[in-house]
């Protein structure tokens, strides 16, 4: 630990469901401003891992510390990115990405400022008042973003936020992140199931294994950003991580 | 905006042509013995705005019987939204009451109009009974469906941004129901006001639809249609400034673009 206080503790984090075990005995810690991907095998339980650090499920054992506090979404600042889209149908692009602030009692002209810049970073200045409905499906996945962003979390959590998305859409919406991580240093954790986007995004990537699902590695990722899909080192990277994750 | 103009345009026309079917049935064809022609019906409609019919005049008789209607509205709205988000909200109530209301809903309401007089007496009260009868239930079911289809994605995303129970209320329950409690409070002020004249039948001496009771006691047929003729206008006024207000609420809906 250095002395440091890791900024995400997972501690025999465990999660049964009747006499099914999902996650079995997770141990592992995330540092401030760290960008970690989570990747597996299909159908190996990262949503329920993810539900269950938040507490949207009440994990069967064990605990997750966040600054050393167990977690909970009503006193800490995290920020969460669905896999389907979650605006809020009935608010315009402005009200969507002030949700949190107004939520969390955000006094108005810090809110103002954080909502105008989150609405320039991903572009939708020109659709602040436009609803949901009138939006096509990359914007209101960049409204989600600017949403999450929006409350300055400590820590952002993205399940497969890009996976239904065709392949230049998210190649940009992963620049717009990794743009958004660097100028907010937030702690992000993000799961994918496509290989390619953890190499491109990461940090670290921390492989899991089939259910029941424990940690089987965890990578460091050196390589520079902004990074190539096509070098020799992305390549390789890619490999090793598509081998640890084959169950066949 | 066009089609809107377009829209209007052909309303219009096809209102007209009726009339004109109606006209000519009546003055040419033996119909005329057992119904007055719409020029006679309006003639008679908005002299009756100065000369009165019975003791008082159109307008007093169309203000009366909106009083009549918008008081149990509004007791029938606020109770029926209560009672629908008790019963989206909370299962045990959906479990205790639903029974009741879907037995109790299909009983149109002048079956109730004997008890009702028993009741709450010959006066306003038991009219406002039926009409309340008539908003309640179609709003209570309403609102609860409108509880019920709220987004478990959407109280997810809520929950993470930091929302407590009642914030999850205030920001994403009431939200989803709006639209919904505005369908059925348009369905249930149709019925509020078609329920009018069987309120007026117990006994009233004003309002549109004692107008056309006391038509049939005299048997003057030409009151008889300018009672109908009051309502049916009166019903479009009301229900087009419904879908006004509603389209200011809702903007978001696409019902309400």
């Amino acid at each position: 630990m250095a002395g440091n206080q890791p900024k995400v503790r997972v501690e025999h984090l465990t999660k049964k469901f009747g006499d099914l075990l999902v996650l079995d005995d997770l141990n592992f810690e995330v540092e401030e401003g760290e960008f970690l991907c989570i990747v597996g095998p299909t159908g190996c339980g990262k949503t329920t891992f993810l539900n269950s650090l938040t507490r949207l499920y009440e994990p069967t054992a064990g605990d997750i510390l966040v600054n050393g506090i167990p977690v909970d979404p009503k006193k800490q600042n995290i920020s969460y990115i669905f896999q389907e889209y979650s605006s809020f149908p009935w608010l315009t692009v402005e009200q969507n990405i002030r949700f949190g602030l107004e939520i969390k009692r955000i006094p108005a002209a810090e809110a103002d400022a954080n909502v105008e810049e989150m609405l320039e970073v991903v572009g939708l200045t020109r659709f602040r008042n436009y609803y949901p409905r009138q939006l096509s499906i990359s914007m209101l996945q960049r409204v989600a973003i600017a949403r999450a962003f929006a409350t300055k979390p400590e820590l952002l959590l993205m399940d497969e936020p890009y996976g239904q998305l065709d392949i230049d859409l998210r190649f940009k919406l992963e620049d717009e992140l990794l743009k958004l991580w660097r100028r907010t240093g937030t702690t992000v954790l993000f799961i994918t199931h496509n290989i390619e986007e953890a190499v491109y995004l990461s940090q670290k990537i921390m492989v899991l294994t089939n259910k029941p699902t424990s940690v089987k590695t965890v990578l460091d990722n050196p390589l520079p950003l902004p990074r190539d899909v096509v070098s020799a080192d992305f390549v390789a990277l890619r490999n090793k991580v598509t081998d640890l994750i084959k169950w066949w | 905006m066009n089609g809107t103009k377009r829209r209007v345009a052909y309303g219009m026309l096809g209102i007209f042509i009726f009339l004109c079917i109606w006209h000519a049935a009546a003055t040419l064809t033996n119909l005329g013995r057992i119904m007055p022609d719409p020029v006679t019906v309006f003639v008679r409609f908005f002299m009756a705005f100065i000369e009165p019919i019975g003791t008082k005049t159109m307008l007093f008789h169309i203000l009366t019987s909106l009083r009549r209607m918008l008081i149990p509205y509004t007791l029938g709205g606020l109770a029926g939204v209560f009672m629908g988000v008790l019963m989206g909200w909370y299962r045990i109530c959906d479990a205790a009451f639903m029974p009741y209301i879907q037995m109790l809903r299909p009983i149109p309401p002048i079956a109730w109009i004997p008890l009702s007089i028993v009741w709450f007496g010959f006066a306003e009260g038991s009219k406002y009974f039926l009409i309340f009868l008539a908003c309640f239930f179609t709003i209570a079911l309403t609102t609860c469906d409108g509880v019920h289809s709220v987004d478990e994605t959407l109280v997810r995303a809520a929950r993470m941004l930091g929302a407590r129970d009642r914030q999850l209320f205030t920001t994403i329950v009431l939200p989803t129901t709006v639209p919904y409690i505005f369908s059925g409070l348009q369905v249930a002020l149709g019925s509020a006001w078609a329920t009018i004249v069987a309120a007026e039948m117990i006994r009233s001496s004003e309002g549109v639809g004692w107008l056309i009771v006391s038509g049939q006691d005299v048997g003057n047929m030409t009151q008889i249609m300018v009672g109908i003729v009051a309502i049916a206008l009166t019903g479009l006024l009301i229900t087009s400034m419904m879908r006004g207000v509603e389209a200011r609420l809702c903007a978001w809906t696409i019902r309400g673009k």
